[in-house]
Parts: C-alpha cells; structure tokens; sequence
C-alpha cells in the first residue's frame, strides 16, 4: 500500500505537539488518545489493530495485529484520521508527558524502525506497528528496554516521543556508544544493541549506572533520550510529601518549620 | 548466474543511513552494486558478523579506502539465499560465524530453560501445596514440640490480645472454666479458657490450649450442655492440633504466594485467595472436632444433644453466611444433621441435667 506522503510542523519546546497537514483524501494514524485538535473535514475512524491492512486482512490478522499492541503497551485500537474534505487540513497529535517529538522517515532508514515500547505517537497511513521480541536474555533483563520493543515498517513518516531531549546520532561501522540503560530510544535494524558490563565492581556498586551499560553499535542512526519517564516519575515522587517523599524546601534554613510559615503546606 | 541478495551499505561515502545495494557472490569475490557503483571484494578481505536485534542477520564488512564498509543483510529471505550460496558457505570466515550463531543459541535456550524454571517452580510449588497442603501441613505439625506449640499459641494469643476485651470472671466465666475443667481431665495441654466481651456468636482455640469464647456465644445458648458442645468442639481442635495445622497451612501459602509474585501484601487478588484457602479449618478438621467432641460430652457424662441444639440456632443465623463452597465450615444445618444421628445411635442412654443457675448467666 503505497504511504500518504505528509506534511507537519512540531511545536513547542518541550511539552510538544506535532501538527499533520493531510492533502485531501490522505490519512494519518494516532496512538490512541493522542490527538490533541482536528480541522473540520477530518474524519476519525477507530480501527482494531494498526490500521495499516485497513482493505485486507481476516478477523484472526486483525486480532493478531490488536494483540500485538495490547503486549507492546499501547491501545488495541488506533485511530485512523482521514481527510474527507477537498482542501488541506490539519491533525495534531500531542506528546503525553514532557519530551521530545522526533519525525523519522521510514523510507530514508530502509523500511524499519525498532523503538522504544509504548513510544510511538502517530504515523502517515500505510505504517505498521509490531513487536520486535528480544530474544537475547541479558539484553532483555539488563539493556533497560525489557523483552519487548517495538517495530515501525513501511516507507512513510512516523512520530516518536520520549521524555526529555532527544538526540540523535549516526554510527560508523563498528562505532561504539555506551548508553545508560533505559534512555535508548530508537535505532535503525544495522545497529547492534547490546549490553556490557560496567567494569569494576567498585563502579557497578558506588557509581549510580547500575551493573551495565547498554551498547550501540554501527553502521545506522540511533535515537537517545536524555530522561527516561520513569526516572522522572520517580524523583516526583520521591519528593511528593503526600506520597511519603521527603520535602526538600528551597533553600530554607527552617527546614520543616519553615513549611509551616510560607504557608505552602500542600 | 549468480544471484543477486539484497542488502544495505554503510559507511565510507554512503549515507550514515546506509544505502540499498544489491550482493551478488561471483566465485571468489564478491560485488556490491549501490548508487549506480559496484565494489568488488576479495574474499579474504571480508569479516563476517552476526548482525540485527536478535542476531539474525549477517554483516560483510571490509576496509575500503574512503573507510571501513559494512554491508548488512537483514531481511529473512535475503539471508536464506545467503547461507545457501554454495561459495560463501564455504568460507572460513563463515565456519566462525556458524559455531558462533551455535554457541549463541545454546546459550540463549540455556537462558531461557532457567528462566523458565525460576517462573514456572514456585508456581509449581505453590499448585503442590494447594493441593496437598492438608497432608504437608499434618508432616510438618507432627515435628513441633508441645513446648514450641504452647508458646506459639501464647504469642499469637499476645498479637491478639490488643483486640480482645477479655472479661475473666463473672458467672459466664466461671460457667465455661468449671465446663472447660470436666472436659478436659487427663489432657496432656494446659487449657486456658477467656471469655471476651462481643456480641459476635464466635468462639476460637489457639495452638497449645487457649480457647476463647464470645460473650455474645453464650448469650445465645439456651441451657449449659450447649456451651459444653461449643466447648468440647474448641477443646478437640487444639488437642488434634488443628489450630497448628491452620497456621502452618497459612504461612506456608503465605510465604510460596510471595515467591511466585514477589508481593508481600499479596495484592487485592492475593489476599482475597489466602482468605478462601484459609478460612478457620477445613471442613474434615471441623468434622471430626464435632465427632470427637461429641464422644468427650459423652464420656464425661453431659448430654450431647446441647450440641446439635445449638447447631440449630446457629442454622437460623446462617443466613448472611456465605454458602459452604466458600466457608470451609460445614453448614451448621448439615452439622446438626450429623450430630442427631450420632444421638439416636446412642439409644435411651440419660444424662443428668448442668445447673448453673439461671442460663445464660449474666
């Protein structure tokens, strides 16, 4: 199925949202709850699975495909907007926690894209969204990305969104990246993705990384965030009295009698 | 003819991205065509890796003059026709690669088998003890001590107690101790019997002799012989260990239930299954604390109709009770039923009358 060429424009710097302009009778396809406002003209249509075999396809491969979200962390459903109208109009989708919004275009990569699971955000029509399955144990357990991530084919534009800044970067063959584990963020198939340990036990116990580093190595592009959510959640969390964190005033020598004179006791 | 493979190259002039090329093995080189230019490379010139998300795929690379080249086969069917290719299989460089991809499947299914087995144990260990849990919790009784059962018992009873109003004394009290006294002559435990002030019909024993009964219990009997069969039943769950039995049982789903789920609270759906698999006794324990509190009544010379007779006032309270399946408790109707059998086999046989007094002592 040949892929809806789009046009967008992201804004925003780091709470982004990213705006598809669709051509009359193209299609984009969203991440379920990621559409953030639609020009009059578009039509939302949910589909089971990805959307990407919408002419074709049985009952079993429409399951197969929804079943595959539902492992990877997304919705069984997508939705698909189509513009219905005769002129240009405009979809935004928007990036559910603070991040970056990254346009990569299939075609230019080779077809496939593996990312980080639960991080795709919208797509032109004619993408499909699967599983790449991590067979390699350690790398599962240990490279921070678990067992399951996920995979883009097909030769359109697709959006990906991760916490903090994204980077990305282009290996040489054989060119080696270490990566703290959690904070790859997507890579192009030629790249090797691999863990290794951190060295010394001294390091691995006092130093914070963790026992391993996960590696990336060329030929290809990889994508690499700066805050994986989950490191935010939890410092948000570690300092939200109300969840039992520890409050740590700004710079009040009164400490915690201090709350109670500035009044902010929430 | 040779085949041509599709593939992608890297490096030297080709975009970071890489560039489609076509491979074709042509005897002892091979050629790369890519943006209208074709390489050729010896064949010992080339390094053969293992490439891709789970290492399916196969990388050429070589050093060329503009840099080092990396041409990557990745799609399925491509590598199919590149591990059949009769001159490239023949390859040194491809010998490695084969022991490689080996010794890496190996390893991986070794992985996964241990895995596997970490999950899948304790699940198996947890459906074994579901399963057999009445018989190991038995085995595992018969190793305790009395000394060890009676200071279980005190401890659990010390947990307790904080939410206990005991009321030791009054004519209740002395009712259940001078009961208690004939019930349990010859006993090999040390009974201590405590009346709590509730007005919940409940009464429970502990692991090494402490019984404690609910006010509310003897409130609701109507003549003392039915506080004897309340008591006789306590008195049998301790003196065939039932209350040891019970807490064994429950630690060990306790403790198997955290090794397959890592929880310690067990979660919602934990607790819930703990509570079901761990209501009181189950239902052969409670059996045979009526069968055999039944004989002790009669033994001791107090009419054990008092048993069935409260069997039946608690059959009319049953109503909010949940339905046997769930309570391992037998229905007291059911219980009531059994007991009156066991009366008429009895025959003509009469007991004299308890008196206490006015019943129920206040």
């Amino acid at each position: 199925m040949a892929m809806d060429v789009v046009d967008y424009e992201i804004f925003g710097d780091d709470m982004q949202y990213v705006e598809i302009e669709l051509d009359p009778g193209e299609a984009a396809i969203g991440e379920a709850g990621a559409m953030m406002l639609m020009q009059d003209g578009i039509e939302m249509d949910t589909v089971f699975g990805d959307g990407s075999q919408q002419q074709q396809g049985g009952i079993f491969n429409k399951l197969l495909g929804a079943g595959k979200r539902l492992v990877s962390g997304e919705s069984l459903f997508t939705t698909v907007f189509h513009n219905e109208s005769r002129s240009k109009r405009r979809v935004a989708f928007a990036a559910p926690y603070p991040g970056k919004i990254i346009p990569v275009q299939l075609s230019e990569i080779g077809g496939t894209l593996i990312c980080q699971k639960d991080s795709f955000l919208c797509a032109a029509r004619g993408v499909s969204l699967g599983l790449a399955f991590q067979r390699r144990m350690g790398v599962g357990l240990f490279g921070g990305e678990g067992f399951i991530m996920q995979r883009l084919d097909g030769d359109g534009l697709v959006f990906v969104h991760a916490g903090g800044t994204l980077m990305s970067r282009d290996l040489q063959p054989g060119e080696v990246l270490r990566v703290d584990t959690g904070c790859v963020v997507a890579f192009q198939p030629s790249v090797d993705f691999d863990i290794q340990y951190i060295g010394k036990l001294k390091s691995a116990l006092f130093s914070g990384e963790g026992l391993f580093f996960a590696t990336l190595r060329g030929p290809g592009r990889i994508w690499v965030q700066s805050l994986p959510f989950s490191r935010l959640a939890n410092r948000i969390l570690a300092s939200a009295p109300r969840a039992g964190g520890r409050q740590v005033g700004e710079g009040s020598i009164l400490g915690s009698l201090g709350g109670l004179l500035d009044g902010d006791n929430d | 003819m040779a085949t041509t493979i599709d593939a992608r190259l890297h490096g030297g002039g080709s975009p970071a991205t890489g560039e489609p090329a076509e491979l074709t093995i042509v005897g002892s080189h091979i050629e790369v065509r890519a943006a209208g230019q074709v390489h050729t490379i010896q064949f010992d010139e080339i390094r053969v890796r293992e490439v891709g998300l789970n290492r399916a795929g196969i990388e050429l690379s070589w050093d060329a003059p503009e840099g080092t080249r990396a041409l990557q086969v990745l799609d399925a069917a491509a590598v199919h026709s590149l591990r059949d290719n009769a001159a490239f299989v023949s390859l040194p460089q491809f010998s490695v690669l084969r022991i490689q991809q080996k010794r890496h499947a190996f390893g991986r299914s070794v992985g996964w088998t241990l895995l596997g087995a970490l999950v899948f144990l304790p699940v198996l260990a947890l459906l074994l003890f579901l399963w057999q849990s009445e018989r190991i919790a038995h085995a595992a009784a018969e190793r305790i001590s009395l000394t060890d059962e009676v200071a279980l018992g005190d401890r659990a009873f010390k947990q307790m107690r904080d939410s206990l109003e005991l009321e030791d004394g009054g004519p209740a009290f002395d009712a259940a101790q001078s009961l208690g006294e004939r019930l349990t002559r010859g006993s090999k435990y040390h009974y201590r019997i405590h009346v709590a002030r509730s007005d919940v019909v409940n009464a429970f024993a502990l692991p090494g002799g402490i019984i404690v009964i609910n006010a509310g219990l003897i409130d609701a009997t109507h003549r003392p012989e039915e506080l004897a069969g309340v008591l006789a039943h306590e008195i049998q769950h301790v003196e065939r260990r039932h209350s040891l039995v019970a807490m064994i049982k429950n630690m060990g789903l306790r403790g198997l239930w955290l090794l397959v789920t890592g929880d310690v609270g067990g979660g919602v759906f934990g607790s819930a299954v703990l509570e079901l698999t761990s209501l009181n006794f189950s239902r052969d324990a409670e059996a045979e604390a009526d069968a055999r509190g039944f004989a002790t009544l009669v033994a001791v010379g107090i009419d054990p109709s008092g048993m069935p007779d409260f069997f039946h006032t608690l059959a009319r309270q049953d109503g909010a009770s949940p339905p046997p399946f769930l309570s391992t408790h037998p229905a007291s109707a059911e219980r009531e039923q059994k007991l009156r059998m066991s009366i008429k086999e009895l025959g003509q046989r009469r007991f004299q009358a308890l008196d206490y007094g006015s019943w129920p002592p206040k």
